[in-house]
């Protein structure tokens, strides 16, 4: 069984009159623990095909499955419980809660999901660990530089142990050296959980971290490589 | 996700535009300030208006003759009691009473060389302490004494307007009960001041034996005023004072007159209390729909980590019940150090303004008073239609779709 799956995902957007086709039947599986990136210009549908996969938005027609359970029909209350459970999301942005200090934001996930107190603050200061920020658990998002915020993001995404994780251009807003200790930090963190990321990216340097690497454009497939490692 | 954590992102959230989330509360505060001064006023109001009828003018309870009407101050010998001093003593017998006075009511004129005013002329027991009030409110020359046969009391405002005072002689026309007048010449002994408008301008007091013989009453007199210990007192009192040929009324049939004036006046009052916190409410809907347009890429990125509408729905009504909850403890000190404050200085509302109320007891300065359940209700009303407000924004940020959310500036 596939950890995610798209049969032949169509997604339109209107704006207007104009009706955008973002996916044009896009059918694509994912392993458990690969680390994937999802590459095309501006408008390819990367971002789209994220969404869809992250239980953030549905498909027009065609399914998404995760754990081989069709995800397009779930209710907004059983798709928030899909990604509470199951998914992780690292965004451009860094979008950090910004009241609320590092370790609150790693914590955050895990209070959703009820975890008990102890085991989320063991948990909370250990993915901070893992992600070199221990030190600046108590500060806010305004108090952390880009690199740190999105490493902060990067543990947040990855407290509830998700079965995979999503992000978008997750190194757009870095400089090249925050850009690559991130993927770093992310590839490690997949080799040690086992967690799956699919990333979006146009940077090709992000995509060198890549086992595999998918292009879109115009909506569709073009490539569809083999994870490489 | 634990409610505590939810209201700690809430109360942080507060804390982002401080600026902001103070003027709201100041709203509020000053919103629920305005009712309880309000409150208070009107409670001020109520309570001096009956308190100063029942003292300054109708007693807690009088005995009259059945047939006696007091819009007509009949002077007629069957409209009178006889045999007052009997039912004086008796009455003083009967527990829970304070005080007893004979009164006998006279319309009449009071002329000076340039003038004629009509007045209400009372005959009293100067002894009593019914008319302790008057008493201590002589604010020139000397009160009444029992065998005073020319001396009268006169209203501080009726001497200022005919420009007497005391020592100053006065004419008095008066109707007697045989339906005639009867003129005699008097010395103004002293003037009081009560601060009722209606009794300092239209009331003259002579000691009753002098009322009794200008007016031909005989020994008659028009009623018998009783005050007892408290206003609930008054009703078994009535009751073991009733008996053939009397009218026994209390001073809740003889205010009733206030008394209907001032549930008919409270509606406007909840009118302006609705429409303040109806203006409250606006301004916290307003400030919370924009705390969430602000906030709109932030509560997607909360529901994108499985927080759902719900959750993000309390979080947002728990903005706005700490905004309301502080606002209304800041509008419940700072409305009852108002109240306070004019609990003991007064608010002058000027001669015009309670010459306005005709009939009613009402002073030209009013003093406030605190209505412990009115500030309960009103405050509690005020969290309320807070919350009610904050329903609309707090619903929109739960509809909010994850993904729209996200792309949002």
């Amino acid at each position: 069984m596939h950890a995610i799956e798209l049969e032949n995902a169509v997604k339109t957007y209107q704006i207007g009159e104009v009706e955008t086709h973002a996916l044009n039947g896009v059918s694509l599986t994912f392993a458990e623990g690969e680390f994937t990136a999802l590459v095309g210009p501006s408008g390819s549908g990367k971002t789209t095909m994220l969404q869809l996969m992250g239980c953030l938005d549905r498909p027009n027609s065609g399914a998404v499955k995760i754990n081989g359970q069709d995800v397009t029909k779930l209710s907004k209350n059983k798709r928030a419980d899909l990604r509470r459970e199951k998914i992780g999301f690292i965004f451009q942005f860094f979008a950090l809660i910004p009241v609320l200090t590092a370790y609150e934001n790693v914590e955050l996930p895990l209070l959703l999901n009820n975890v008990k107190a102890k085991e989320r603050q063991e948990r909370a200061l250990g993915l901070l660990e893992a992600v070199g920020l221990s030190d600046r658990a108590g500060h806010r998002p305004d108090q952390l530089s880009g690199g740190e915020q999105q490493r902060v993001a990067i543990a947040r995404a990855l407290a509830s142990d998700p079965l995979l994780v999503l992000a978008d251009e997750p190194t757009a807003n870095l400089d090249t050296a925050n850009g690559a200790q991130a993927m770093e930090i992310m590839q490690r963190l997949n080799q040690e959980t086992g967690t799956a990321f699919i990333f979006a990216t146009h940077d090709p340097r992000v995509m060198s971290y890549a086992q595999r690497v998918i292009e879109l454009q115009d909506g569709r497939v073009i490539s569809n490589g083999e994870p490489t490692q | 996700m634990t409610f505590k954590k939810l209201w700690v992102i809430a109360y942080r959230d507060l804390g982002r535009n401080r600026r902001r989330s103070g003027l709201t509360m100041l709203a509020v505060a000053l919103g629920l300030a305005v009712l309880i001064l309000m409150s208070g006023y009107i409670a001020g109001m109520v309570d001096s208006s009956i308190s100063d009828s029942i003292l300054l003018n109708s007693g807690h309870v009088q005995v009259r003759a059945e047939s006696y009407e007091v819009e007509k101050a009949s002077l007629e010998w069957q409209d009178l009691l006889g045999n007052s001093s009997e039912l004086l003593a008796s009455s003083a017998g009967i527990e829970g009473v304070k005080a007893v006075a004979p009164a006998l009511w006279a319309s009449g004129f009071l002329n000076t060389a340039d003038e004629t005013i009509g007045v209400r002329v009372t005959g009293i027991d100067p002894d009593s302490s019914f008319y302790d009030p008057i008493r201590q409110g002589i604010v020139a020359g000397e009160y009444l004494a029992a065998d005073d046969r020319d001396g009268v009391l006169i209203g501080k405002h009726l001497a200022d307007d005919l420009g007497i005072g005391a020592g100053s002689k006065i004419s008095l026309l008066v109707g007697t009960s045989d339906g005639e007048t009867d003129e005699d010449i008097f010395t103004v002994r002293g003037v009081f001041a009560t601060g009722v408008l209606i009794y300092d301008e239209g009331r003259v007091y002579m000691p009753l034996p002098k009322a009794q013989a200008i007016t031909n009453a005989g020994e008659r007199i028009s009623a018998v005023i009783l005050l007892t210990a408290d206003a609930e007192t008054a009703y078994p009192v009535a009751a073991a004072l009733r008996g053939p040929g009397r009218s026994v009324v209390t001073w809740e049939d003889m205010n009733a007159l206030i008394l209907v004036a001032i549930e008919q006046g409270m509606s406007f009052y909840y009118l302006i209390y609705g429409i303040v916190i109806l203006v409250v409410a606006v301004i916290i809907a307003n400030t919370l729909l924009m705390s969430v347009f602000e906030r709109t890429r932030e509560l997607g990125i909360l529901a994108a980590l499985g927080m759902k509408g719900r959750q993000i729905m309390t979080m947002v009504l728990l903005e706005a019940g700490t905004l309301a909850l502080l606002g209304v403890i800041g509008g419940i000190v700072l409305g009852s150090l108002v109240v306070w404050y004019f609990s003991i200085n007064g608010i002058p509302i000027g001669d015009e303004m309670a010459s306005v109320a005709q009939g009613f007891a009402m002073r030209s300065e009013l003093t406030t008073k605190f209505a412990p359940a009115d500030v309960f209700g009103l405050s509690l009303a005020m969290l309320v239609i807070v919350l009610l407000a904050a329903l609309y924004p707090a619903r929109f940020a739960a509809r909010l779709e994850p993904v729209e959310a996200l792309h949002a500036l």
